[in-house]
């Protein structure tokens, strides 16, 4: 896949996978596993990348003593998912003109 | 590998990053490994699952922009002393001359990298420049009312190089800018290693 495109994939699964509930590093490399592998290294710049963009916020938690970070979405964060929806859809549009293979 | 055996190589191979930055990603993986471990596996189970400590590195050099790893390399870790400040002004007529050389150097061996690419370049543009001669002594000789077929022939295998060679071009080009690109994220990953090894 290009790499422009995958990482603005990237970026919204990860979005994707803490909108409903504040998730941690290893959790959200499970919870994509079904649908993209993610390294360690990758998820790293791509949770770097969204807090920069301030589309998510961190907080260190204590969990059975010791300090996990959890990862929660902005406003902003949710606002990049809807974006990347409504971009989807025209997206979709051309994938089926290229599928169909079908010339006005 | 335990764990704090993976995080204190891991820490030494990135040394050249920003200070903040290697606790981060230290701290990061730490978490990692640790979550693995609550969740039932073996510490050195975890560790493996991490990946290599090289490949991390790797990763990072892919990511990161060369600029901001050679800024890091070059900052003073300390406030500089007058001192040092008028030996750096009187040392001027020494290492600015040393600092261009460098310089060139680094953009030689950067152009060498492309030299056989610039060697495919100037062939195609010898065949086309073939090509064009070879039409214009067709056409200057015709209209001097001499048929030689000589010219045009030459002029017509001169187009099928073009054409051939062009996909040569193309070809080398792309395979020129992946290697370049390894060699930078090669050049890149021993920055951010600061020597470790």
């Amino acid at each position: 896949m290009d790499a422009q495109l995958r990482r603005g994939v990237l970026d919204v699964c990860v979005l994707v996978a803490i909108k409903n509930k504040d998730s941690y590093g290893y959790k959200i490399i499970k919870d994509l596993k079904p649908v993209l592998e993610l390294s360690e290294s990758t998820l790293y710049t791509i949770l770097k990348r969204l807090e920069e963009g301030n589309m998510l916020v961190v907080r260190s938690v204590e969990f059975e003593g010791r300090l996990r970070k959890y990862y929660h979405i902005t406003r902003r964060g949710l606002e990049r998912i809807e974006e990347f929806k409504e971009e989807l859809t025209e997206l979709m549009k051309v994938y089926s003109f290229i599928a169909e293979e079908r010339v006005l | 590998m335990k764990k704090e055996e993976f995080l204190r190589e891991l820490r030494r191979n990135l040394a050249g990053l920003p200070k903040d930055e290697i606790d981060n990603r230290v701290d990061f993986y730490a978490e990692m490994i640790e979550d693995r471990i609550d969740e039932g596996l073996e510490e050195e189970e975890a560790v493996a699952q991490i990946g290599s400590v090289d490949d991390i590195v790797n990763d990072i050099a892919k990511d990161t922009h060369i600029v901001k790893l050679i800024k890091e390399k070059v900052k003073p870790k300390r406030q500089i002393k007058t001192w040092e400040i008028v030996l750096l002004v009187l040392g001027f007529p020494l290492w600015f001359p040393l600092a261009v050389t460098g310089i060139l150097l680094c953009a030689v061996g950067y152009l060498l990298i492309w030299i056989f690419d610039i060697a495919a370049y100037a062939i195609e543009c010898a065949f086309g420049a073939s090509f064009i001669a070879g039409l214009i002594a067709f056409f200057a000789a015709y209209s001097d009312g001499v048929t030689n077929y000589l010219p045009l022939g030459i002029a017509v295998a001169s187009l099928g190089g073009v054409f051939a060679f062009y996909n040569v071009c193309v070809v080398m080009t792309k395979g020129t800018f992946r290697v370049s690109k390894r060699i930078v994220t090669k050049i890149k990953a021993k920055i951010i290693k600061k020597g470790s090894n």
